[in-house]
């Protein structure tokens, strides 16, 4: 029943809660370990969701604002409707005077909880892409980039406002709009801009940003002022941005043996805010920058330009021995903040062997919403696919992209608002609802998310107010959702969410609560957590000690057991799945650093931070498919699946990968599936591989593809993430499957350990 | 007597008296005194090239302060000439003492021995030097062009290259502020450029390029393989880079193409600019920076003070104080350009600059950048093509010939003079490399010096290096009134008005200009002790300066020294750079213009030149009194001709010569081709002249002209330098004034 009830809530609303029973006091709520938080998908695909061209009707009461919902109860006969949150009666404005019992608003009806609204009065607004090309790359890059960029020029609206900004050594603006001669606006790389500075040289700027409070956006520009020489229509530019691109040269300046190109990112991007910021603020815009290598010279650098240094690594970083990455981290930081404020994204494709200093970057498309993508080469299908996807459209045509969008979360006044986990940042929006702990993003209620899609979710933690002993009005607590956000045809819409759920009884209600547990969703909930602890602190240590602490109490808390008695304890249903989970995250390299580079570490952490329950579950526990004569079976996650006469597909959304076992492996080799009389083998070959492409068809960013088999170089990636149910250290006392070379403890010792430490009173 | 009169005439001892003497202007004009040599024969170096203020050295210090003349030297070094010899050899003829050139006055010493005549050491001549490569015989080394030719070029070596010859190379650095765009001079230089491109001196390796300014800088992408021309504009101009490492500076032949796409297109692309800045100071510092690699020419056009980034300048001139005697303010307000300039000359840059503004610019601190690098000045005061059409022709002859005259990259000027004699000063346009090297990045055919003694100049051309060899050979005297009455009046004047200039700018106008009295004073009184029975109530003179006083008077009323007229300061600096750096015969046509009567002309006394009849009027001097009620006249001012229709002149004349019915038809104002090429005999005859006369100047000077009512004759009217005029003497009154004061 649970079951389908999750399923329902996330395919209907959006939306995933840690805990579907919500604990009525503060204190039990912290008993329970696992915060209440939701992972909440704003714009999840909803083909059923009626067209409605007018604005919400918002509760009167000043610091509720909460939106007319279904949830609500109305009084037809005095046209009255009193709020779920604040309980405020509210008259109908004069517009709803028909409304009665039978000829209720589409707002009203029940299958309406989740609702979008069309705001007409708002001027449509093309979408804004900005172009921000690295050319310290070689020939064959530039031209892969150069031909991807044109193909993309294909993909967009015709009237979408595109600009370039191209950058080496010095950053230069091209003019798009038609002039006698062609024109750049050349910046000296070395050094910051300021939004005043690039507004002066490229003579932008609305005269009203003048006046603007630092950090506060500028009204929406009127279409008069639109018109610039650098941000020009496609469908008018077009032809003149294929031949700029196709004169487009790398870096002329000389390298000298040994040392990097000076590559000017972190001006460039300055640059590229600052011209956004001065045409269009808070207004859809997309900065997609394409990195071939690291920042190494001026402000946001990450590497000087000495081959012999080579960029920081994590023991490099631990060891707090980067000269370059704190003021990276700061300046990048603080330009996401201005990109943000101003509801602008920032796309980051970084395509190059070595680190492009995501590590520094991250900031850029966490707090926009931007795209981050890792690949090794502008010339890679992966590159190449993942940049064609950005630009998918919907079934209405419409491109499948979001901007400027603002998250705001209303809640029962027993419900505080602790903070957010994802592609955002606050809006600095307090109330009386504000949470007094912090997790994530908090004191606010609401967030900014210039960028998002239909699979971006952002987590949001709660914390329950209410005192031990007082009671709680109604049986029902509330949430609701507003999305405010520039749809890709440049109609402002308001998606409004509206959900509820039980309170449980303060005696009887632990067994109610155990019972709506979503273990998935606090899986992710608390991967984010641990992630977002690992940011902040540093210590990779500490956090596992903290993911270790949090499952040991959550056992204790939720678990049957003999104190004392390891053998004694039982889990409950809803919690089977949770350790397991738990003991991928540990073993993930969400958590495990040194096995990858910063860059990468960024790269993995960034799509935990904003993907599904699903795909975030995929990241944490990938997921292992037997292709066998028997049939296609999903299998453990263990060196016990991997067989000879397997074929195994391992997702582990990064990485996609056909693993071919022994037998399956040398009949290959042998050729029998060219054999006619083979004919099976060949569709047993086949079918993993079918599959695969099913995933890479629908995944952003696409994954790395490998195929591989036993023994085979690539295979420690199936290796790596397979429970090490038997290493070399008891591969003696195994049951055939293929030991694994390493000291991690296996689940089954892991799950023996967490037993004993549940049963442990003192723990 | 006429007896006496032969005899003082045969030993240069003739005299006359300038206060009875009304009419000293010679008509045929002043023919430069000739150092009279003991060789005869021997071949000078010609007065046009090289002339000196005296032509008998005195012989000691001593005589030569009695004689109360400058001494000193004034060349034109690389003036077209007609013949010039180039020798090519594998080794060119020098003294080894003292590394003098084997010239026409050295002795030879039998067929294998030369002396030289600086040092007197004798030398040993190669056997390359036996051989006669006019008659491809061997024998007399006399027979040599070394020895028989005082002005001759030598295609260097090896042995004189450190590297090899860079190619020509030309930045042009332009103005596209609003005011400049403005005054359509964007357009002229766009197109006179284009029209020039194929005669631009240098090889299939010179290289081109272009940066703007206004409010920031623009530089111009013209890769050879690129589809079009790029600009590339620069806003940071606090801290000036150059934008692009290649494809700036470009080879003139390979991006032809882009080329011509940016001079046709230039001045529209900058039609519409709001910008009135001037990062001139920022735009130079890029220009350097892109051709300091290979060295080479700068051209600045600039039309307004610049006002952003380093070098920025503030108005200094009030403009009520222009007619005042003390001017204030003609030195440099930051040492900015000087330094850039000497930056320049270190790397083999000159740069070259153009002013064509109509408000201040400074002059005094902008011309710093032309000065050490060895460039040359232009202005252009009051330039628009709309606002002010007789500005246009002049300009437009003037970039014509500076795109086209020949050119010469990284020049030294060596002067090496008989030991006992020391060079005290320089005057023109260069850098002092040390005691006798002057270093000069680049050389033109316009540009003339000023300095002491005997001369050598190595340059090298386009593509070979090379070095052109001046000798100028002068009898020495001991005795004073030799030494007064050898002097060479326009020499004088030439170096006068220099020292006049570098005397205006250390210490003051007024010192400046009661040093340049006192000097023509003491020259007069000189003569005067020299003579054995002055006459009483004379103001007496000999031959050879008996234009002193009027020129004096010219220079005394010149834009750069007068004083009491209101005089734009930018005009006045321009006019003292001229002063220091024209060559002596067009600095004579600027202070003392030619004034010719046209009404009258014929073919009496006539030259004739390829066919061509070329009527010789008379020079009249520069007065009112002169001009006769029905006369035309034509003044030749060196950059302009001026020719001024009285009202009563003839209408038959009228008709021959402009075409029109009379005096009253002639149309005004008349700056675009006025002067129409008519069958008649008259109209020949003026054509001819003017013709003859255009050819002595660097490039052909626009003809105005000028009816007697149009307030326009003021351009005409005030270089009537005899006459009175606001706060300065007629000539007479100035003849009075040296009477009394010549002891
Ligand atoms: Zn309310
Ligand atoms: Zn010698």
């Amino acid at each position: 029943m649970w079951k389908d009830f999750i399923e329902s809530q996330e395919t209907k609303e959006g939306v995933r809660f840690s805990w579907n029973v919500w604990p009525s006091s503060r204190i039990e709520a912290t008993r329970m370990v696992v915060p209440v938080a939701a992972a909440f998908t704003p714009l999840k695909k909803r083909d059923d969701l009626p067209p409605i061209c007018y604005e919400p009707l918002k509760c009167t009461q000043s610091q509720c604002g909460a939106i007319l919902n279904p949830l609500c109860q109305v009084d037809y006969r005095s046209k009255m409707w009193v709020c779920c949150f604040c309980f405020q009666r509210n008259p109908f404005p004069s517009s709803y005077a028909s409304i009665s019992e039978q000829s209720q608003p589409a707002e009203l009806f029940p299958q309406y909880s989740t609702i979008e609204y069309t705001i007409m009065r708002q001027q449509n607004m093309p979408p804004v892409f900005l172009f921000v090309v690295d050319t310290c790359v070689d020939e064959e890059e530039l031209s892969a980039l150069k031909e991807s960029i044109t193909m993309s020029l294909t993909l967009m609206p015709a009237n979408a406002l595109v600009g370039l900004i191209t950058f080496g050594r010095h950053v230069h603006v091209h003019v798009l709009a038609n002039e006698v001669l062609r024109k750049q606006y050349v910046f000296p790389g070395h050094k910051d801009q300021t939004a005043k500075s690039v507004q002066e040289y490229l003579g932008v700027g609305l005269k009203a940003t003048q006046t603007q409070m630092p950090g506060q956006a500028a009204p929406a520009p009127q279409p008069g002022q639109m018109n610039n020489r650098f941000l020009q229509p496609v469908q008018e530019c077009e032809i003149m941005l294929v031949d700029i691109l196709t004169d487009l040269r790398r870096d002329p300046w000389p390298v000298s043996s040994g040392k990097r190109p000076l590559r000017a990112t972190g001006s460039a991007l300055s640059i590229a805010v600052g011209l956004l910021e001065a045409c269009y603020p808070n207004t859809g815009a997309r900065i997609m920058t394409f990195l071939g290598g690291a920042c190494s010279v001026g402000p946001g650098m990450v590497v000087d330009d000495d081959l012999r240094r080579p960029i920081r690594s994590h023991h490099d970083i631990e060891k707090d021995n980067c000269k370059y990455m704190k003021k990276a981290i700061k300046f990048y930081e603080a330009l996401a903040k201005r990109s943000s404020d101003n509801g602008h994204i920032i796309d980051l494709y970084a395509c190059a062997l070595d680190q492009v200093g995501l590590h520094e970057m991250k900031y850029c498309s966490t707090y926009t919403g931007g795209h981050m993508v890792l690949g090794d080469s502008f010339q890679s299908s992966l590159f190449r696919t993942t940049f064609q996807r950005v630009f998918a459209r919907d079934e209405k045509g419409n491109l499948e992209m979001a901007f400027n969008g603002t998250l705001e979360v209303k809640t029962s006044r027993e419900l505080k608002i602790a903070g957010a986990l994802g592609p955002c940042v606050s809006a600095n929006e307090k109330g009386p609802n504000v949470a007094e702990t912090e997790i994530g993003i908090g004191n606010t209620t609401k967030w900014k998310m210039c960028g998002l899609g239909p699979s971006t979710t952002v987590a949001i933690f709660f914390e329950v107010a209410n005192q031990q002993g007082s009671d709680i009005p109604g049986t029902r607590g509330h949430v609701q959702f507003i999305t405010r956000y520039q749809h890709a045809s440049g109609q402002t819409r308001v998606r409004v969410t509206t959900v509820a759920r039980n309170w449980a009884d303060a005696q009887t209600g632990q067994q109610f609560i155990s019972l709506g547990f979503d273990q998935e969703a606090a899986a992710v909930l608390m991967a984010r957590l641990a992630v977002n602890r690992s940011e902040t602190d540093q210590d990779g240590t500490d956090v596992l000690r903290w993911v270790d602490r949090m499952l040991i109490r959550l056992c204790q808390k939720f678990g049957d057991f003999t104190p004392n008695d390891p053998n004694s304890y039982r889990f409950h249903d809803t919690f089977t799945l949770y350790p397991q989970f738990m003991f991928h995250l540990r073993r993930s390299q969400f958590l495990q650093v040194f096995n990858n580079s910063p860059d990468e570490t960024s790269f993995y952490r960034c799509m935990l931070n904003r993907e599904t329950v699903t795909e975030c579950l995929t990241m944490i526990q990938p997921v292992l498919c037997s292709y066998s004569f028997q049939g296609v079976e999903p299998v453990m996650l263990d060196t016990s699946s991997i067989q000879p006469d397997r074929i195994l597909l391992l997702d582990t959304f990064f990485h996609v990968l056909i693993f071919l076992g022994e037998t399956m492996a040398a009949w290959k080799r042998e050729g029998y599936h060219e054999q006619e009389e083979y004919a099976v083998f060949k569709e047993l070959l086949q079918s993993p591989v079918d599959d695969a492409q099913d995933i890479l068809a629908t995944r952003f960013p696409i994954p790395r593809y490998v195929e591989t088999e036993q023994g085979g170089s690539q295979a420690r990636f199936l290796l790596s993430k397979v429970n090490p149910s038997q290493t070399h250290n008891n591969a003696l006392y195994g049951d055939g499957g293929a030991p694994v070379l390493t000291d991690d403890v296996s689940l089954q010792v892991f799950m023996e350990h967490l037993k004993k430490l549940a049963v442990t009173s003192n723990a | 007597s006429v007896t006496r009169e032969g005899w003082n005439k045969g030993w240069g001892t003739q005299q006359l008296d300038l206060l009875q003497q009304r009419q000293i202007l010679p008509p045929e004009g002043v023919v430069p005194p000739k150092p009279v040599l003991v060789q005869e024969y021997l071949p000078n170096c010609s007065p046009d090239i090289f002339r000196c203020t005296l032509t008998k050295v005195p012989e000691t210090k001593s005589v030569l302060q009695k004689s109360r003349l400058p001494f000193g030297i004034l060349i034109h070094p690389f003036k077209d000439l007609e013949h010039l010899p180039v020798v090519s050899c594998n080794t060119i003829v020098r003294c080894r003492s003292c590394r003098t050139y084997i010239n026409p006055f050295v002795v030879f010493k039998g067929e294998r021995r030369w002396e030289c005549n600086l040092c007197f050491r004798v030398n040993d001549l190669p056997e390359e030097f036996q051989y006669d490569p006019v008659s491809r015989t061997y024998g007399d080394p006399s027979r040599r062009p070394e020895v028989k030719e005082a002005t001759i070029e030598f295609i260097a070596p090896q042995e004189y290259m450190l590297r090899p010859p860079q190619p020509a190379t030309y930045l042009w650095v332009l103005d596209v502020s609003r005011q400049a765009v403005d005054t359509g001079y964007l357009k002229i230089v766009c197109d006179t450029l284009l029209a020039q491109l194929d005669k631009i001196p240098g090889d299939r390796r010179t290289m081109i390029g272009f940066i703007t300014f206004s409010n920031n800088v623009q530089f111009y992408l013209m890769g050879e393989d690129q589809k079009s021309v790029q600009i590339l504009e620069v806003g940071e101009v606090s801290d000036m880079f150059v934008p692009n490492p290649e494809d700036l500076l470009v080879n003139l032949e390979q991006s032809r193409t882009l080329i011509e796409e940016l001079l046709s297109k230039l001045p529209e692309s900058q039609g519409g600019t709001v910008q009135t800045q001037s990062a001139l100071g920022p735009a130079l510092q890029a220009a350097y920076k892109l051709m300091s690699p290979i060295g080479g020419r700068i051209t600045v056009m600039t039309t307004t003070l610049p006002s952003v980034g380093p070098g920025a300048l503030q108005s200094r001139e009030d403009p009520n104080q222009r007619a005042g005697s003390d001017v204030q303010n003609m030195g440099p307000a930051t040492d900015f350009y000087k330094k850039l300039s000497l930056d320049c000359s270190g790397q083999q840059i000159a740069v070259d600059l153009f002013a064509l503004n109509s408000q201040y610019v400074d002059m005094a601190t902008l011309t710093g950048i032309s000065k050490f690098s060895g460039g040359c000045i232009h202005h252009f005061p009051g330039f628009h093509v709309a606002r002010n059409p007789p500005s246009v022709g002049p300009f437009t002859a003037c970039l014509t010939r500076y795109v086209t005259r020949k050119i010469g990259f990284e020049a030294v000027m060596r002067i090496r003079a008989t030991r006992g004699l020391a060079i005290t000063n320089f005057h023109g346009n260069f850098f002092v490399r040390s005691t006798d090297l002057l270093s000069l990045p680049n050389i033109n055919p316009d540009a003339g010096f000023g300095m002491q003694v005997n001369i050598e100049e190595p340059l090298h051309n386009i593509r070979e290096r090379r070095i052109r060899v001046h000798t100028l050979c002068l009898p020495v005297t001991p005795n004073i009134h030799e030494v007064v009455t050898s002097g060479d009046q326009q020499a004088v004047i030439g170096l006068l008005a220099k020292m006049a200039v570098d005397r205006s700018l250390t210490s003051s106008l007024s010192d400046a200009r009661d040093a340049l009295v006192n000097a023509c004073v003491d020259a007069l009184t000189a003569f005067k002790m020299g003579l054995s029975s002055p006459a009483h109530g004379a103001l007496e003179v000999c031959p050879n300066l008996s234009l002193l006083p009027l020129f004096t008077l010219a220079l005394f009323k010149s834009i750069a020294l007068r004083s009491g007229t209101s005089t734009k300061l930018d005009d006045r600096l321009y006019e003292m750079c001229e002063l220091k750096s024209l060559p002596l015969r067009h600095l004579m046509t600027k202070l003392y213009p030619d004034l010719y009567a046209i009404h009258t002309l014929s073919d009496k006394g006539a030259l004739n030149i390829d066919d061509q009849v070329i009527p010789q009027p008379g020079r009249l001097h520069l007065t009112a009194e002169r001009l006769d009620r029905t006369g035309a006249y034509l003044m030749d001012a060196g950059s302009s001709i001026y020719i001024y229709v009285r009202s009563m002149v003839s209408s038959e004349w009228v008709e021959a010569t402009l075409g029109v019915p009379s005096y009253a038809a002639i149309p005004q104002p008349l700056y675009d081709d006025a002067l129409p090429v008519l069958d008649t005999s008259q109209s020949h005859l003026l054509h001819n002249f003017i013709s003859h006369l255009q050819r002595g100047k660097p490039y052909p000077a626009p003809v105005l002209i000028l009816k007697e009512d149009n307030p326009a004759r003021m351009l005409f009217i005030q270089r009537l330098v005899d006459d009175r005029s606001e706060g300065c003497h007629s000539y007479v009154e100035f003849l009075q004034y040296l009477k009394k004061n010549v002891k």
